[in-house]
């Protein structure tokens, strides 16, 4: 999710394909749709990926619609309850939900666009704990640990966990073993 | 590279330590010395039974070789001051006061010089308790965090380094998740 | 400062959280340029002058233990006194040394935007910059002869500045957090969020860097 050039990441999650309707007809370009056609002709829809589409809207040669992973039903159920959500789910193993969020975020007009940031940094913040809680309750299992108190809804919430999510369960995991491992070290090298 | 990944934009315990070991601390000497120029100031001199204070790293090391008692501080000699702070850390909602690397240093002289700490094993264990009385409380503040700003009164040196990595990615996170906070950020500041 | 005050009046001494209560020795500042390296996402600038200094202490060390050591008749409290010597010695480089890796990997890291900016390389010292130069134009030399030369000219920069792309020179991300220590009363400051923080002596807070950078350049603040 950072502005960098170099970010794999960045370039990854530009790779989430959403729905776009030309507005225009645009010749010669039928293979984007993997179909048969020669040109794309207005009103025709195609998964774009997010790095072409930017332009395209932006040049006002096409509209989106908000992709599934946004829409009303995984809205309502983020602010039911944020934690049951397998956002995993949403964009697929591997995948980007709030990176996706992002760019979205970046292609829409005012008021939408602080209802999207709104959803995102509030289903955030409500997942945010649990993620934290759970990283270092595995920490402190240490290496011979595993499962221990962990029901099936931690585990739930562990698999529907996305990108973002897990590179910060993995940071507060290790911080945790790290300082874990100085608190119990006695080995007192100094002479 | 030239840094290792762990130390890219952290520090780590073993670097606090020696951080903290730059604090004044109270001996007994058991040998003399005369007073000597160091780096970080003139120390001594040291003529037993007279108590002298010097800087920690120094104080361990003279204990390793026996030339010293350490006196330790009031925090880490009286049980029922860790005691009462213990209850104050499990029954008030903000951190209580200690010392900003009371962490290192504790763990340091109950270390090298338990025979210098009257209840060691009990003042080990209260520790322990008001480490995890505390660490419910950092929990408490990220439920707070946003993009912007969070207060932490009365946090450690040792309790910042652990929750560092992922309290900054996730303000991070709320940073990217705002909009346009860069645009605004170049007018941050005084 | 928070907590209610204990009914055993216990002092908090010898042992306190001595920030600033004494003036710094120019190890203790050194310590603290150190750390605020670490912490900041961008290159501070260069503390020459602490750095000489200190350099020139250990070199004055050295030289003492080594008189001190060609003494044949030297007690076993001389020799007790020429190990402290030595033993703080090693300290104080194993921070200098610290102190220029963590300086030397973001003259790295940054290497092509300190390269293209004049005003970042006030704050270096000549070796350092040398050293970013050189490091850039190896990276730049990389990238042309491994993939670049192979492709049109038009798409040879190595500097485009393409709407929807980052720029392709990375710089700092002034956006990310640190923890904040006020070395004393601070200026209000202008926060994301747009409300105003003026921090208090002793106040911590963990706030996006771009926020406090001046406050750390004036060294109202540190970073812990």
């Amino acid at each position: 999710m950072d502005d960098d050039y170099y970010s794999i990441d960045s370039i990854l999650s530009e790779n989430q394909k959403i729905q776009c309707t030309f507005k225009v007809d645009i010749p010669d370009m039928g293979h984007l749709d993997g179909g048969h056609e020669r040109d794309i002709k207005a009103q025709s829809r195609v998964q774009l990926p997010l790095w072409l589409a930017f332009i395209l809207i932006y040049s006002d040669y096409a509209d989106f619609t908000i992709p599934p992973p946004f829409n009303s039903r995984v809205r309502n159920a983020l602010n039911a309850e944020a934690k049951s959500v397998k956002l995993s789910a949403l964009v697929g193993a591997g995948g980007f939900w709030y990176g996706f969020g992002k760019m979205i975020m970046r292609l829409l007009d005012d008021e939408p666009a602080n209802e999207m940031s709104g959803l995102l940094t509030k289903s955030f913040r409500n997942r945010l704990v649990e993620v934290i809680d759970q990283a270092q309750h595995f920490a402190a299992l240490g290496p011979a640990g595993g499962g221990g108190q962990s029901g099936d809804a931690a585990l739930a919430f562990r698999e529907g966990l996305e990108v973002t999510e897990r590179e910060l369960f993995l940071l507060a995991q290790e911080s945790a073993k790290r300082t874990k491992q100085w608190y119990e070290s006695t080995d007192r090298l100094r002479r | 590279m030239a840094l290792p990944i762990s130390l890219r934009d952290s520090i780590t315990p073993p670097e606090l330590e020696l951080i903290a070991s730059e604090e004044l601390v109270e001996i007994v000497p058991l040998i003399s010395m005369e007073r000597t120029a160091f780096i970080s100031g003139a120390y001594g001199p040291l003529r037993p039974p007279n108590k002298a204070r010097i800087p920690l790293w120094m104080a361990i090391n003279l204990k390793m070789k026996k030339k010293c008692h350490i006196v330790p501080p009031d925090w880490l000699s009286v049980a029922d001051f860790l005691q009462e702070r213990l209850t104050q850390e499990t029954t008030q909602p903000e951190f209580s006061q200690f010392p900003f690397r009371f962490t290192e240093i504790a763990k340091l002289l109950l270390d090298t010089a338990p025979d210098d700490i009257p209840n060691s094993d009990k003042i080990r264990s209260l520790l322990k308790d008001i480490r995890e009385a505390r660490q419910a409380k950092s929990r408490d503040g990220l439920q707070k965090i946003d993009h912007s700003e969070l207060s932490l009164p009365n946090l450690c040196s040792m309790e910042i380094n652990e929750i560092r990595p992922f309290f900054v990615r996730a303000m991070g996170v709320l940073t990217q998740l705002t909009r346009d906070p860069v645009a605004d950020s170049r007018q941050f500041g005084v | 400062m928070a907590g209610a005050p204990s009914p055993f009046a216990v002092a908090l001494g010898p042992i306190e959280l001595d920030f600033g209560a004494l003036p710094e020795s120019l190890f203790q500042q050194l310590m603290r340029h150190w750390l605020n390296e670490r912490h900041a996402p961008d290159i501070l600038p260069v503390q020459a002058e602490v750095l000489g200094a200190l350099l020139d202490h250990i070199r004055r060390q050295t030289d003492s233990v080594q008189a001190l050591r060609g003494d044949p008749d030297s007690s076993e409290a001389e020799h007790a006194r020429i190990m402290l010597v030595q033993t703080e010695v090693e300290r104080v480089k194993f921070v200098v040394r610290s102190y220029i890796r963590t300086r030397l990997y973001k003259a790295q890291k940054f290497s092509r935007y300190i390269a293209a900016t004049p005003k970042v390389q006030e704050k270096l010292s000549q070796t350092e910059l040398d050293h970013a130069k050189r490091f850039s134009q190896l990276t730049e030399n990389h990238f042309r002869v491994s993939v670049l030369q192979a492709l049109p000219p038009h798409q040879q920069g190595l500097d485009d500045n393409t709407p929807f792309t980052p720029p392709m020179i990375s710089e700092p991300d002034k956006s990310r957090a640190v923890f904040v220590h006020a070395r004393g009363e601070c200026p209000p400051v202008r926060l994301p969020d747009g409300t105003t923080m003026q921090m208090k002596k002793g106040q911590i807070v963990l706030t996006p860097y771009a926020v406090v950078e001046q406050l750390l350049e004036m060294g109202n603040v540190e970073l812990i």
